[in-house]
């Protein structure tokens, strides 16, 4: 009953959008218009067939949907503040709930200097300050092997300070740099949970505990001389990951602990935006070490762990109001099992989207997937896939107002 | 009749080349605090990027930009090297991800003319025809 509630009142904001005679990029209120307040609604729908992937959605859903709500201002010339809640629900995950997404205050000294503060956009490859940004893409899903929307709490933003700024290279172009150190606020109800409910050593209630230390690194963005180009690499390591719940493979009750003492993501990508043409690739590293107890039967066991993410995608816009894009994505695990299939330890993702600019504020999308390999398909109780395939496919259609 | 033929299409395609060239001749205007600024090509790139937010001596910057237009496109494709969609979503990722504060954005060169004339720190770019005095025109050092 909720949902629909929820769905109906998207759907009127959306009918609002559609009617809308005025625009503006964000809406400005107060005496001196340093207030801005922006947003975004979204309602989509998504069928699966093979496997539930992303979510459950075998069925079909209308539980796949976006709301966020910003406000910003400034203080003298150089400071701003602003903050944001975001609710979603995707599937079985979400639910709704209201969050704060970020919260900064950023103190500008000068292009080359800034400082931030608060909760803060996660710098963790081109995209991903901008996972929720539906208006911005021509994609539905990002490229999920690098930016899993199941996964999106914990690549999203975290508590902490951020220095930045943008340095001249003169001919060789500017470089944008962002060093930061935080840490991220994690829940067993968040999507990241199922990421460790799927390693199959907790017992059926799953993980009960779930805690980050802490998270640090850099990005840098090279935009080069060729116009259009450019380069990103950035770099991030978790530190003391740490997961509790029931050992599964015991018929008594044993706390086990899941950690991992240190996580690190690579990342390497380029993005060339020619005319009406946009291109872009990203490879993305994880490694780090997998820490197992459950005193007395599992003491210190330890492990590899490791991902090869990337994918290629390109898209144009066209007839004014359309996109097409097209990407292929590819995660492999670094450390299967000597037992794994192919389909076990790989997952290929081939994807085909169209967008359309109802107008300046109502975008409409449709996507088609075909999945090959079912590596990070989730088997849980929030995804629940008991017969495993090794292909699966999904459409998803998506709108989104925008404000 | 062949050769008046392409004459009339030749002279027609000036026209329109010329008509054309007249309506997109986009001017950086500003409020008449910013007229003592230092601005280049690089100091245009870095405000209307969002990465210089405070002038030397006029307080914060204050974009405003046209929405749509050839005199949009002319100004952004020179200035940023973006068209206005590319300009449009790089100001969004800001805006939404706590990264700035996005542009004023005009339907029309007279709203934004009158805005940057009553706002301080207020930098934007209208077709020449539409500057006037109430503005200061800026031409950047090269």
């Amino acid at each position: 009953m909720k949902s629909k509630t929820i769905l109906l009142v998207c759907l009127a904001t959306l009918f609002a959008g559609m009617t809308a005679t005025r625009s503006a990029a964000a809406l400005t209120v107060g005496a001196k218009d340093n207030v801005q307040i922006g947003g975004f609604f979204s309602q989509g729908w998504l069928q699966s067939s093979g496997n539930n992937y992303p979510f459950e959605a075998k069925d079909g859903t209308f539980d796949f949907r976006e709301m966020a709500v910003n406000v910003s201002t400034t203080v003298g010339s150089h400071l701003r503040l602003g903050a944001q809640g975001f609710a979603q629900r995707l599937g079985n995950y979400g639910n709704d709930k209201v969050m704060l997404d970020w919260a900064v205050a950023d103190y500008n000294f000068r292009p080359e200097f800034g400082i931030r503060a608060g909760r803060i956009k996660y710098p963790k490859g081109l995209y991903g300050e901008a996972l929720d940004l539906d208006v911005v893409r021509p994609f539905v899903f990002l490229p999920m092997s690098v930016y899993n929307p199941i996964m999106r709490d914990y690549n999203s933003s975290f508590d902490g300070g951020m220095l930045y700024g943008s340095l001249s290279l003169g001919r060789a172009g500017s470089l944008d740099y962002k060093a930061f150190y935080g840490d991220i606020p994690m829940g067993i109800d968040q999507g990241v949970a199922d990421y460790f409910n799927s390693a199959g050593v907790f017992n059926a209630a799953g993980v009960q505990t779930l805690q980050l230390d802490a998270v640090g690194g850099f990005s840098l963005d090279w935009n080069t001389p060729v116009s259009g180009l450019k380069a990103h690499l950035s770099w991030s390591r978790m530190t003391e990951l740490d997961s509790t719940g029931q050992f599964g493979a015991v018929p008594f009750p044993l706390t086990l602990n899941l950690s991992l003492p240190e996580m690190n993501y690579s990342t390497v990508g380029l993005e060339y935006v020619r005319n009406d043409w946009t291109f872009a690739a990203e490879f993305q590293q994880t490694d780090g070490t997998t820490l197992l107890n459950a005193a007395p039967i599992v003491v210190n066991n330890r492990g590899n762990y490791g991902i090869n993410n990337w994918y290629v995608s390109a898209a144009r816009r066209f007839a004014g109001r359309f996109e097409a894009g097209a990407y292929y994505s590819v995660a492999t695990n670094r450390f299967p099992s000597s037992n794994d299939r192919r389909a076990d330890k790989e997952l290929h993702d081939y994807a085909l989207s169209v967008r359309c600019d109802v107008n300046e504020h109502v975008t409409v999308k449709l996507e088609g997937h075909y999945i090959d390999g079912s590596y990070n398909v989730f088997n849980t109780a929030r995804t629940p896939n008991p017969v495993m395939k090794d292909t699966s496919s999904f459409f998803a259609a998506k709108t989104t107002f925008s404000f | 009749m062949k050769s008046n033929s392409l004459r009339l299409l030749v002279a027609l395609a000036g026209f329109a080349l010329a008509a054309t060239a007249a309506s997109a001749a986009p001017v950086l205007i500003g409020n008449k605090n910013v007229a003592a600024e230092k601005i280049d090509g690089a100091t245009v790139k870095a405000v209307f990027l969002g990465k210089k937010v405070a002038w030397d001596g006029a307080g914060r910057v204050v974009l405003a930009v046209l929405k749509t237009g050839p005199v949009a496109d002319e100004f952004l494709q020179g200035s940023v090297a973006m068209n206005a969609s590319a300009f449009n979503n790089h100001w969004r990722r800001l805006a939404m991800t706590g990264g700035g504060t996005a542009p004023k954005a005009f339907d029309s060169a007279e709203d934004l003319r009158k805005f940057v004339a009553e706002t301080p720190g207020a930098i934007g770019f209208v077709d020449a025809a539409a500057a006037d005095t109430s503005v200061a025109t800026l031409t950047p050092a090269s």
